[in-house]
C-alpha cells in the first residue's frame, strides 16, 4: 500500500484530489495521499538555516504552562510531593532562565531531511564460499562509544557476497544490541494499520502519534515521514493547529505546509484569532522557502520587527502607538498577500475584515484609556 | 453434650425390652406387659435436671479460687428441649386442637397422618446447638470501626439541628468512648462514660467536642452536639492537602505533619486520619512522638492546623518569593506568593533559615530511621533462589510479546520443528 | 550448573597465553555463544577474562545468524598475541575481518558436492522411473 502511495504522489501530483476522490469511493479512511521530502530539493539546508528556525520557533508561540504541562508518558507512576524554596529576585531570575533553557530542549523540532537512500555497497565477492551456509550472517561492531550511524554493520550472503547492511536491517541490529527506550523491534501495529492511526487522529490524539513516531523511526524514514505527513494533513483539513502549539511538531507542522504550498488554511485560522504578525512571518517563511511572494524583498525588515516585539500568548487589551504602527504595516502586507497569492480570498478576506473592525474598538478603547491617565 | 444424653438413653432402654420380649416368650403367658419399674431407673432419670446440670457445671471451691469455671471454657446450662412443641413428634400426626386449628375455613379438621419431614431431626438439633456458641454483634465493613463493634471510629451521624438549623453534609465519628470510675462514699464505685467525638462536613469545616455522662450514648450524644459548635474552618490546598509541613505538640505529645502530593492518601494515626476526612484533607503523613494520649493527639493536631501559615504569608514574613517546583511540570519554577517587598541577597543575615522545610517545622526534624534489607536476604537459600531464577527473569515478558505477536506462547520456531506427537497425530 | 560471569571476572596474568574462543551459554537444545578472551589453560567453565562479542547459531525469523564484535578490543588481544580458535577464525573470516579461513572453502566446498550428489541420485531416480 506504501509503495501505491508513493508512487502516486511522485508521478501526478497536480491531480493529486483526482486520485484521492478514487480512494474515497474504495476507502474513507484511506482519503489522505501523504507527500514525502523526497524531490529533488533537499529540505534540510532550509529547515537548519537560522532565519528559517527563528521563525518556526516564533510560529510554536510557546506557553510555558504548555510546555511543562503533566504528561502521562514521564514515566512517573506516581506524583511526587512539590517542593518549595524562598527566592531573591536574582535566584528567580536565574531559575527562570534555567526553566527557559529546558523549554528549549523540549521544544526542540524533529528535524526535516530528504528521504534515505539504498545502501548498496558491496565489500567483497566470494564464489568459493557458496554453499556454506544456507542463512545469511549478520556481523556488528560493538566497539564501545560508537554513534548508531557510524556503526560497522555488514552481512555474509549465502552466495559469498559481503556488503554493508541496508537501512532496515541497520535499525533492526543496532536496536537489538544498543537498545533505545520505547522503540520497538516490530513495527507498532498503530502505524502499520492504517485503520487504527485514522482512528488515532479522528480522535485527535496528534501528539501522541507524533511523539511516538518520532520514538519508532529515523527521521529520514519513509514510514515517519509518511506517517508525520499524513497527520499533518489531518490536522490541517480540520484546522487544529492549536493541539499542536507550544509542542516541538508545530514548527515541522509549518515547515511541511510551506514546503507543500498550503499555508493558505493556517494564515485563515492566524487571521481569524488576530494574530496578524504570525501570518506575515508564515508569507515571509513562504518567501525564504519559494521567493514566489509579492513583493517579497520588504518582508525581512518587518519580520526583524516582529521578532523584536514579544510573544503574544492572548489577545492585547491595550495597545501602544508602536503596536498600532506595526500592526497596521503587517495587515497592508497581508493584504497584498491575499490578494496575489492566496487561493482562499474570500474567506481570508472576511476574516481579515473582522479582525480590522475589533481593532479599530481596540485602538479606540486604548487611546481613550491613555488620555484618561493623562498621557497622551 | 446433648446428644451424648439422648444416645445414652437409647442404649440404656433398648436391652431391657429385648429381655422382656424373651421373658414373654419363655413363660408364654397371655399378658405381655411388665410392672416392673427396676430396669428403667438409671442416673439420669433418678435426678432431677437441676442436680444433672449441677453436677456438670458446677466447680469447686478452691476451683473457683482459681478461677476455673470462667471465661472461654466455661460450661452453661441449657434448654434440650429447645425448639420442640407439644404435638409435634417423630411421626407427622395432624392432632385438631394441639397442633392445629379444629376448624379451618368451613372445613372440621381431623385426626390425620402427614408426610414425615426427613430433616425435622437436623432441624430440631440445629436449633437446639444454637445457642451454644456466644455470637458478637457484626457490623458490616462500612459501618464497622476502628475494632469490631466497639464504638471508636464508627459514625454516628451529624449533630442535632440546633432550632432551625440543620448540619446538612456533616458526619461525627467517634474517637474516644470510655469508662471513668470514680469512687464515692455513699455509692461505692460509680461509673461515667466519657466520649470525645470529631465532627465535619468534608469541605473545610470541622470541630471536636467532649461528653460526658452516665451513660454512654448520652455522652456520645452531647459530645456530638458540643463539637457541632465549636466549628472552625480550615483551608485545603488545592482540595487535598494542607498548606506547608508544621510541627506541633501538646503536652508530651509531638507530631511532625508532612504535605503530600495527590494519591498519596493519609499516612497517620488513625485518629488524626479520622480527623483528615472530616475536615476534607485527603493526603498527608503524620509522625507521632511521644506521648500517645489520644485527647492531647487530637487537640495537638488541630492547634498546627490552625496555626498554619498562608503561602503569601510566609512569602511577606520572608520577605522572598515562594517558589513552587512540581516533578510532573518538569520542576518549572511557579511563583505562588510574591511580597510587597523582596529583599536582596545583600539584606539576609547570614545564619537565616532559607530552606523552606525546615523554616515551617520550626527547625524541628522528623527523625528518618535507617532501613534495614530484609531479614531473609542475608540467607543461603536466598541467593540459591536468585541464582536459580536468574534465568527465567525474562520468561514472563517473552511470553507476553510472543502472545502479542502469534496470539499464543509459540514462535517461528515451533512451525519449522513441529512437536512429535502432532506429527503422529 | 551455575555458568561464569560473562565478562570481567578471570583472574589474569599478563604473561600467560590467552585464547579467543566460542564458550557456550543458553540451554538444552538452544545453543548460544560468547566470542570471549581466556587464559588458554583454562577450560570453557571457568571465569574468562574478558567477553568480546556474541555469537547466535540458531538463524532467527529473517534467516540471519547474529554476530556482534567488539572489534576495537579484539585488535587489542590481538596485539597482545592471543591465539584465535578455529570457529572464531572463521566468524573473522566472514566478516572480513581475517582472511577467510581455509575450513570454510571445505565446508562450502563439501556442501556443495554433497548437494551435487544429491541432485544427480535424484535424476538418476527420475531417469529410472522414465525408462521404467
Amino acid at each position: 500500500m506504501s509503495y501505491l502511495f508513493r508512487k502516486l504522489a511522485q508521478t501526478n501530483p497536480k491531480n493529486r484530489i483526482h486520485d484521492a476522490q478514487i480512494f474515497v469511493i474504495s476507502c474513507r479512511k484511506l482519503s489522505i495521499v501523504p507527500s514525502l521530502y523526497d524531490g529533488e530539493q533537499d529540505p534540510a539546508p532550509k529547515f537548519f538555516s537560522s532565519n528559517v528556525q527563528v521563525m518556526l520557533k516564533r510560529l510554536t508561540r510557546p506557553d510555558y504552562n504548555k510546555v511543562f504541562r503533566k504528561r502521562t508518558n514521564q514515566g512517573l507512576t506516581i506524583l511526587k510531593t512539590p517542593s518549595y524554596k524562598f527566592l531573591t529576585n536574582e535566584e528567580l531570575e536565574v531559575e527562570l532562565a534555567n526553566a527557559k533553557k529546558k523549554a528549549e530542549k523540549l521544544l526542540q523540532m524533529p528535524p526535516v531531511v530528504k528521504i534515505q537512500k539504498h545502501i548498496d555497497d558491496v565489500l567483497s565477492k566470494d564464489p568459493a564460499l557458496i554453499g556454506y551456509d544456507t542463512a545469511k550472517y549478520l556481523f556488528t561492531d560493538i566497539t564501545f562509544g560508537v554513534a548508531n550511524e557510524h556503526r560497522f554493520i555488514i552481512e555474509r550472503d549465502p552466495d559469498g557476497i559481503l556488503r554493508s547492511c541496508d537501512h532496515d536491517v541497520r535499525k533492526r541490529l543496532n536496536q537489538t544490541y544498543f537498545p533505545m527506550n520505547g522503540r520497538k523491534l516490530r513495527e507498532p501495529l498503530m502505524f502499520t494499520d492504517q485503520e487504527k492511526l485514522y482512528s488515532l487522529l479522528d480522535r485527535e490524539k496528534y501528539e501522541f502519534v507524533l511523539d511516538r513516531a518520532c520514538v519508532q523511526y529515523e527521521p529520514d524514514e519513509p514510514s515517519y515521514q509518511k506517517i508525520t505527513s499524513i497527520t499533518y494533513q489531518h490536522i490541517d483539513t480540520l484546522s487544529k493547529y492549536e493541539l499542536l502549539r507550544s509542542t516541538r511538531h508545530f514548527g515541522p507542522l509549518v515547515f511541511y505546509l510551506t514546503w507543500h504550498q498550503s499555508i493558505d488554511n493556517l494564515i485563515l485560522e492566524l487571521l481569524q484569532n488576530s494574530a496578524v504578525r504570525d501570518a506575515v512571518l508564515l508569507t515571509a517563511l513562504r518567501q525564504d522557502l519559494h521567493g514566489d511572494v509579492v513583493n517579497g524583498e520588504s518582508l525581512p525588515s518587518l519580520v526583524h520587527q516582529v521578532l523584536a516585539t514579544p510573544i503574544q500568548l492572548t489577545k492585547p487589551e491595550c495597545l501602544t502607538e508602536e503596536d498600532i504602527q506595526l500592526d497596521s504595516k503587517c495587515l497592508k502586507c497581508i493584504e497584498k498577500y491575499i490578494k496575489t497569492n492566496s487561493s482562499m480570498k474570500s474567506q481570508q478576506e472576511l476574516a481579515l475584515q473582522g479582525f480590522r473592525e475589533n481593532y479599530k474598538q481596540l485602538i479606540e478603547l486604548s487611546r481613550g484609556l491613555q488620555k484618561a491617565h493623562g498621557k497622551a | 453434650m446433648a446428644t451424648k444424653i439422648l444416645t445414652l438413653g437409647n442404649i440404656l432402654s433398648r436391652p431391657i425390652n429385648f429381655l422382656l420380649k424373651q421373658n414373654n416368650v419363655n413363660s408364654n403367658l397371655k399378658t405381655n406387659f411388665s410392672t416392673t419399674t427396676v430396669a428403667c431407673v438409671n442416673f439420669f432419670n433418678k435426678l432431677p435436671a437441676e442436680k444433672l446440670w449441677k453436677s456438670v457445671t458446677s466447680v469447686s471451691n478452691a476451683g473457683a479460687k482459681k478461677g476455673r469455671g470462667k471465661g472461654a471454657g466455661r460450661i452453661r446450662i441449657r434448654d434440650l428441649n429447645r425448639g420442640q412443641v407439644i404435638g409435634v413428634g417423630k411421626v407427622n400426626i395432624l392432632w385438631p386442637g394441639l397442633s392445629a386449628p379444629v376448624i379451618r375455613g368451613r372445613e372440621l379438621l381431623r385426626q390425620q397422618r402427614l408426610p414425615e419431614d426427613p430433616e425435622r431431626l437436623e432441624k430440631l438439633i440445629k436449633i437446639r446447638d444454637s445457642m451454644i456458641k456466644f455470637r458478637r454483634l457484626k457490623l458490616s465493613p462500612i459501618e464497622r470501626g476502628w475494632s469490631g463493634s466497639k464504638l471508636p471510629g464508627r459514625s454516628i451521624g451529624p449533630p442535632d439541628k440546633i432550632g432551625e438549623d440543620e448540619f446538612t453534609g456533616f458526619d461525627t465519628k467517634v474517637l474516644q468512648l470510655r469508662a471513668l470510675l470514680i469512687m464515692k462514699g455513699s455509692l461505692g464505685r460509680t461509673r461515667n462514660y466519657q466520649a470525645m467525638v470529631v465532627t465535619g462536613n468534608g469541605q473545610g469545616l470541622a470541630g471536636f467536642g467532649f461528653g460526658k455522662a452516665k451513660e454512654a450514648p448520652a455522652a456520645l450524644r452531647k459530645a456530638k452536639n458540643r463539637a457541632g459548635q465549636k466549628l472552625m474552618h480550615f483551608e485545603i490546598y488545592n482540595g487535598h492537602t494542607i498548606n506547608h509541613d508544621f510541627y506541633t505538640a501538646f503536652g508530651k505529645t509531638k507530631i511532625f505533619v508532612q504535605k503530600k502530593n495527590e494519591g498519596y492518601g493519609l499516612v497517620c494515626h488513625r485518629a488524626i486520619k479520622e480527623i483528615c476526612q472530616a475536615i476534607g484533607i485527603k493526603d498527608l503523613r503524620a509522625k507521632v512522638e511521644g506521648s500517645n494520649n489520644l485527647q492531647h493527639l487530637v487537640k495537638a493536631f488541630f492547634i498546627g492546623l490552625l496555626q498554619q501559615k498562608t503561602h503569601q504569608q510566609l512569602a511577606e514574613e520572608k520577605k522572598l518569593h515562594l517558589v513552587e517546583y512540581k516533578s510532573e511540570n518538569a520542576y518549572f519554577p511557579k511563583v505562588i506568593a510574591s511580597p510587597s517587598e523582596v529583599r536582596t541577597k545583600e539584606q539576609i543575615p547570614k545564619d537565616e533559615t532559607l530552606d523552606f522545610t525546615q523554616y515551617v517545622m520550626n527547625d524541628k526534624v522528623i527523625l528518618k530511621k535507617k532501613k534495614f534489607p530484609r531479614f531473609y536476604e542475608s540467607m543461603p537459600h536466598y541467593k540459591i533462589f536468585l541464582r536459580k531464577y536468574e534465568k527465567y527473569r525474562n520468561h514472563e515478558k517473552i511470553r507476553l510479546n510472543l502472545k502479542v505477536e502469534y496470539g499464543e506462547v509459540k514462535s517461528f520456531l515451533t512451525d519449522k520443528y513441529p512437536e512429535k506427537n502432532e506429527q503422529e497425530a | 550448573m551455575s555458568l561464569p560471569p560473562a565478562s570481567g571476572t578471570g583472574r589474569y596474568f599478563a604473561r600467560a597465553a590467552k585464547s579467543i574462543r566460542l564458550i557456550r551459554h543458553g540451554c538444552t537444545n538452544r545453543p548460544f555463544f560468547h566470542i570471549s578472551v581466556t587464559q588458554r589453560k583454562r577450560t570453557n567453565a571457568q571465569p574468562v577474562i574478558e567477553q568480546l562479542g556474541s555469537y547466535d547459531p540458531m538463524p532467527n525469523v529473517n534467516n540471519e545468524k547474529l554476530v556482534a564484535l567488539n572489534l576495537e578490543r579484539i585488535k587489542y588481544w590481538l596485539g597482545k598475541g592471543a591465539h584465535v580458535s578455529t570457529p572464531v577464525a572463521e566468524l573473522f573470516g566472514l566478516a572480513g575481518f581475517f582472511p577467510i579461513h581455509p575450513r570454510s572453502y571445505m565446508t562450502a566446498w563439501r556442501n556443495r558436492r554433497t548437494e551435487r550428489e544429491n541432485l544427480a541420485k535424484l535424476e538418476n531416480e527420475k531417469a529410472k522411473e522414465t525408462t521404467a
